[in-house]
This record gives structure tokens, sequence and C-alpha cells, in this order.
């Protein structure tokens, strides 16, 4: 990639973030119309898409964003008040910024854009000629009326802004646009010629600017690169206006050594930068190398058990600290906060409000929980389904919600927490909740169950997740085809996680995801069958209790334990994975919890516990459910990570003999344990 | 962008063409580097260029304190282009456009 195109798409990236900040103030501001903090944080994210927009070759998006700066620089200015309009223009007129940074320009993106600035224009009374792709001068477009202020203006930029794509000299022409602007640079951190790197910045500037203006908008110029320079930004002089005082001061600005720290730059700000910008791929790349290191450590720790070597068993276990802290640090590093995805989807919400006629509040709770950006990547979809089945669904319109005694504006809450090894994730909404006899009725309708089966509330809850199953009597825009809910279980099982919905009539309908906090590495309980290693996620496992000949026997051969007066049922190992060795005397239960209640799990041993690198099976096993994955082992075996949801779900899912029928082999040897779990389940 | 280095018995000549920014910085300071080296007089002919950004302005910079703390002579030859000018003035360089001015 060209130092062109790095710098373009670091833009990108950066305008992306502003988007998103620039969308949420947007929806803020909507429902807080008067506020003028939120009015300036608007007006400048559009001013810092313009002006960085402008210096990095986007011209038709700088052109494109002038317009609606200069709008909401009249709202600044009281001349222009908000307005759903203006909102939703400028909601729309963000859509189309993140098409024109992915430069996707055809003729119907230009006739939308057109007709966006055309409707802006009218609003906010702006003249048709307006500089294109040039960064624009707010005091030109919307006279301030503000007497002329001198601002004294310290300007020291990090080393690298100029390896950044930033041009300080394309700042001070946009500062010379507000006003009188008189620049001294300052030389005296230039080092001898030998010892220059010539990419990096040492000069920093000392300005003094007459114009106008507020502090906002001479800030607003150096907004961009307020991160990575030391910026100071102060009045000039005492009585505003005063123009000879205002010359006194920009002669002492400019003739004055500066002196003590506020003289010299005492740091290179980015050098001490707290936070850095990494490239998700090679966060990957560098998680999956401490994945192979925790591989390769844990063959060194077996070598040196296996060699009786204490020397290299000293060496192992240092390595072993040493990777267990680089594995905790590097799934930090991944860990980021739910916040961002959550803010998506006010817009969202926004949207569909204003679409369905419904007023409907968002809260958030726990933003700031932490998940694996894995996962948080693939919680997008689910999360849009769940709030748009709520949306249409489950909230009720105002009249409805005012003749049930219900406030007119729905609330919907998003929420997050941890939760032992997992988070909870949760769409709550004040709506008329599930109709559990109508679910029934249309599950009956559909063959998913039989007209008498007795369902519990949570089995009824559970049937909306299955393909195709709405009660919605009409497909809409939103929802109703019997999709949505389906991908969100299809998402969250992939993600290794479980749904539960709780529903009251009339008030109203929550749906929680419990997810694992992370995909990459799992705290697992080694267990072989014969020469075979599993793992299982450790999360689950409740205990381990011994199975013996004279067990089986007391249960008349039925897949199910006694385990302290409960009837537990239980999936041999063996004969799921098909492994015909034959089995020891005594083996070992493990007993995990499942969303079917607690199953047991038959293995030959319990090998310990494991810190387990998820290794995916590639596409090929793509359709085996029951392994989530597998890792290497210390003696670089394979084994397979278990997924004891689906474990259970498969075995229950084993069509049982009937009398003449044929029944693979397989079905027949678990039939055992799906009777065992089916009458485990039925009673209970 | 060109940057050529023209050497002969009475000097150094550093000829800068079109636009010297970023992109052309490291071979300007090696050619500094090597026209100072010498201990001759340099001159940095501006006639033919466009453009100047920051990394070349310090880099001249540097060039000239070098030049002064080893006593040689260290000049500007040539008219600045209006866009060069510009820069100059725009960037704060009083005394350094003063020396291009004196040429």
């Amino acid at each position: 990639m060209s130092s062109a195109e790095q710098f373009k798409q670091s833009f990108r990236e950066e305008a992306r973030e502003v988007l998103v900040d620039l969308e949420a103030a947007l929806l803020e501001l909507n429902e807080n119309r008067a506020d003028d903090e939120l009015v300036g944080r608007v007006f400048r994210a559009l001013h810092t898409i313009k002006g960085s927009g402008s210096m990095f070759g986007f011209e038709n998006l700088a052109a494109f964003t002038h317009n609606l700066e200069t709008a909401f620089d009249e709202v600044r200015n009281g001349r222009l008040q908000i307005g759903s309009e203006l909102i939703d223009l400028t909601l729309a007129a963000l859509d189309q910024i993140r098409a024109m940074l992915e430069e996707r320009e055809g003729p119907e993106e230009a006739a939308v854009r057109a007709e966006i600035l055309v409707k802006v224009r009218r609003l906010a009374g702006i003249a048709e000629s307006v500089p294109g792709g040039s960064a624009g001068s707010i005091a030109q477009t919307a006279p301030s009326g503000l007497p002329i202020r001198q601002w004294a203006i310290r300007f020291a930029p990090g080393p690298d802004l100029l390896l950044n794509g930033s041009n300080p000299l394309l700042l001070f022409a946009e500062l010379r646009e507000l006003g009188g602007l008189s620049v001294k640079a300052s030389m005296e951190m230039v080092p001898p010629l030998a010892d220059l790197d010539p990419e990096r910045c040492y000069l920093s500037w000392d300005m003094v600017l007459a114009a106008p203006v507020d502090r906002d908008a001479v800030h607003d110029v150096l907004i961009f690169v307020e991160d990575s320079c030391e910026l100071v930004i102060e009045p000039a002089a005492d009585s505003e206006g005063d123009a000879r005082q205002a010359g006194d001061a920009t002669a002492r600005a400019l003739e004055e050594p500066r002196t003590g720290s506020g003289g010299r730059r005492t740091y290179d700000r980015p050098d001490n930068a707290s936070s850095l910008r990494v490239p998700a791929a090679k966060l990957d790349q560098f998680v999956d190398l401490v994945g192979e290191l925790v591989t390769v450590q844990a063959r060194l720790a077996e070598l040196a058990t296996r060699h009786d070597n204490s020397e290299v068993a000293e060496v192992s276990e240092e390595i072993e600290r040493l990777t267990s802290a680089l594995r905790e640090n590097s799934m930090n590093i991944r860990m980021t906060p739910i916040r961002a995805t959550f803010e998506k989807f006010r817009r969202l919400i926004h949207d569909l409000a204003r679409d369905l006629g419904k007023d409907v509040e968002l809260t958030m709770e726990g933003a700031d929980t932490e998940l694996d950006k894995t996962v948080i990547e693939q919680l997008g979809d689910p999360l849009m389904h769940l709030i748009r089945n709520s949306m249409d669904h489950g909230i009720e319109g105002r009249e409805l919600r005012l003749a049930r005694g219900k406030c007119a504006t729905a609330k919907l809450q998003l929420s997050a927490r941890h939760s032992g090894a997992s988070v909870l994730v949760g769409v709550s909404d004040d709506g008329g909740g599930i109709n559990a006899e109508a679910v029934r009725q249309r599950a009956v309708d559909k063959g998913l169950v039989a007209a008498d089966a007795q369902l519990t509330e949570a089995e009824t809850f559970a049937l909306i997740f299955q393909p195709g199953f709405s009660t919605a009597k009409q497909v809409t825009d939103v929802s109703g085809r019997g999709v949505g809910m389906d991908v969100v279980r299809q998402r969250v099982e992939g993600l290794r996680g479980t749904i539960d919905v709780a529903s009251k009539p009339q008030l109203g309908t929550s749906v929680t995801l419990r997810l694992p906090l992370t995909l990459a590495i799992i705290d697992g309980l080694l267990v072989a069958v014969d020469e075979a290693c599993f793992v299982l996620p450790l999360g689950c496992t409740l205990e381990c209790i011994e199975l013996s000949s004279a067990d089986i026997e007391r249960a008349n051969g039925k897949h199910v334990a006694d385990v302290r007066g409960e009837i537990v049922p239980y999936i041999r190992l063996r004969e799921h994975f098909d492994i015909r060795q034959k089995r020891p005397e005594l083996e070992q239960i493990m007993v995990v919890e499942t969303i079917e209640g607690r199953v047991g799990f038959v293995v030959d041993r319990v090998l310990g516990n494991c810190q387990t690198v998820i290794k995916s099976l590639g596409r090929v096993y793509r359709h085996v459910q029951a392994v989530s994955g597998a890792t290497i082992l210390g003696n670089g075996t394979v084994a397979l990570i278990l997924d004891p949801e689906r474990l259970v779900q498969e075995a229950l899912s084993v069509k049982l003999p009937s009398h003449g029928a044929r029944a693979s082999p397989r079905a027949a040897r678990s039939g055992g344990a799906a009777a065992s779990l089916r009458h485990v389940a039925e009673s209970s | 962008m060109a940057i050529a280095l023209h050497e002969s018995e009475l000097g150094n000549v550093v000829v800068l063409e079109g636009t010297i920014d970023i992109s052309s910085a490291g071979e300007l300071k090696a050619i500094l580097l090597k026209a100072l080296g010498s201990g001759k007089e340099v001159c940095i002919s501006l006639d033919a260029a466009t453009y100047l950004d920051v990394t070349a302005v310090q880099l001249l910079w540097a060039a000239e304190q070098q030049a002064r703390l080893s006593g040689a002579v260290f000049r500007f030859s040539g008219h600045l282009s209006n866009l060069v000018s510009t820069t100059f003035a725009n960037a704060g360089f009083p005394s350094f456009q003063t020396s291009v001015n004196a040429a």
C-alpha cells in the first residue's frame, strides 16, 4: 500500500469513528434540541470530516459536508432551529458520507446527495454556490457578528504529524480564512543536519489570530491534529475588539521569547501516547502467535516431565509463567467495550420508531462491559434482529399503550454485564410481551409440537427461534418473515452462547444472550476415552463422579446416574464418537450444566485442567455441531473441544429405533442416552 | 520532483525542482550532507522549485545552521515561485525568508 493510500485508509478509520460520534450526537440532539453543547459537538464533527477529508483528497466529501457544517453553524448562531427535518437530513447525509468514504460513487448516490443538499440549503438559507472541495470558511458563510478578538495560539506538532499526512501549512491557510494571522516559527528544536530525521516535524509555531470568532471556531480548525500536538489557544488581549491592545499583544506574543516549559516542547506527545491504533488483522496474528506459544510451552512441559529433568522443568515453569501472563495480556488487548455496538443501534431505533409511528426511549446499562472483539463483531446481527422484533411486535403503538395505562413512550433497554466466564447481553422492552398461547398454537399448526404437548414457558418461548417461525399476522418491512430470530439462534450458538427469554403479558419481554467472554482461549478440563482426548469447558462443568458396573446394573442399563438423590442422564462419549475399544471397569461421569438441566458425559479418565487455544476445525467439519474446535496438546496430539449444549441437543435429536424400522448403529447406540435425556426432561 | 547536486571547484550547487516534500526529504538530506561535506560554498537553487513543505524548510534551515557553524558560505539563488514564497510566508520563517530574498 502506498503512503498516500495508507493516509487515506487512516483517514477513513478515523472518520468512521467521528461518524459514530456524530450519529450519537444527532440522536441525542433530537431528544434535547436546546442543548448547545450537542450542537457544538455535531458542528465540530462535521468540521473535522470536512477539513480532514479535504486534506486527504476526499474533495467531494468535503464539499458535501460543507453545507451541513454551514447549517449547523447557523444553528450555533441562533439563526436556525433544530427540527426533525434537519436531524433526518443530516442522518441521511451521514449515510452518504459513509458511502463516500468507501468511494461508492454512482448516479443513484449522486442523485440522493443532490437532493439532500437542496433540502439542507433550503432549510438553512444557504446560497447555491458553495466552495467545492475547499476547506471552506465559517466566517465567509456565516458572519458571526462577534467583535474582532485576538487569539494567541501555540501549536507544537508531535514528531509524526507529517508522517500522518497532516500539513500544518493547510491548517494555517484555514486559520487565515477566519481573519488576520501572524505566524512565527520556532526552529529551536531542529537538530543538527546529520541527526535530523527528515520525515519528523521539529518545528513549532506561535500565532496570533485577529478574527471575529470565539475560541471554539479556532479550536475547530485544529481539532483534527490536537491529539498529536501541544496546543494552547488563549485570548491575546484583555479588551475584546481593542485593536491597539490587540496589536500590542500580537507584538508581544511574537517577539517575547518563551521561557520555561511553556517555551520549549518538553515532550513529544505521540511518543508518550496513551493509546495507539493497530489494525485488527495484526492483533489477530499476535493472538495466533501467542496461541502457538501456549502449545509449544505445553510440549516443553510434557518433555520436562517425561525426561524427569529438573533444569528443563525449571525453565519450563518460568516459560509457563511468562506465557500465561502474555496470554492474559493478549486477551485483554482484544477486549473491547460493547458501547460502540450499542450506540450503533440508536440510529436503527430512531428510524424504526419514526417508520412505525412509535415513541421509544433507548436506555443502556453496562455499555462499558468488555468482550472479546470477535464476539462483539458477531453480536451485531443478533442484536439487530432482537431490536427489530421488539420494535415491531413487542412494543405497542401509542394509542394501545395509553389504552393499557402505559406511558406513550416505550422503553427499550440494551444491557450487558459479566457473569463468571460469560457475559450477559440483554434486549428488554416494556411492550405487550409474548403471547405464549399464540406461539404454542402456531407451533402446533406448523407441526413443530403435538396438539396435546405440555410445554413449559421456556420451551414455548424457545419455539420463536425455530426457522420460519412467526406469529405475525402480516409481514412488514421490519419483521414477520420468521427469519430474524432463527438468525439470532444460529449466531448465538455459533458463539457458543445460549438464549434466555423472559416475558410477561402486558409488561414486556427480556431476551438475554449468555456469551463466552472470548472465543480464542478457554479454560477446560481434559478428559480421555481410550486414546482419544477431549476438552470440556470448565465454566459449565459441575463435578466428577465415578460410574461402576454396579451403578449401571442398578440403573437397569438406562443411561442415568443417581447423584445424591438426583437422577442425572448421561451420554457416553465412547458411544457418541464411535470409539470401539472396551470400556474400563470404572468410568468417570463429568456432570455439566446445560439448558436441558444437568447432564453427564461418561469418559474413561479425567486428565486435569488445561488452558486451551481453540483452533477452528475448518470448513470441512463445519457441520460437526457437537465439537466447537480442536486444540493441540503438549504431546502433539489433537484434542477435540466439546460443546456440551450441542452434544446434548444432538443426542436428543437421535431418533429412537421403532419396531421394524432400521436405525443407524450410532442412533441405536445413542438411543439409550436420548431416551434417558427425554425421560428425565419429561419427568422434570 | 528532482534534486540534483552539481559539484565544481568553485562550489556546490543543489538544484531543487518541482515539489519538494516528505517523499523526497530523505534524498534532500543526503544531498545537503554531501554538499556541505566538501567544505566548499553551497548554493541552493530554487528557480525551478514550485513547492516546499515543512520537511524541506527544516532541512534547509539545519543545513544553513551547519554551514554557519563550520564557516562555510551557504546561500540561496534564483527567484522564488509564488507558491514557494507563500509557503515561506505562511510557515512564518522571517530570517530564513530574508536569506532567500537576499540571494
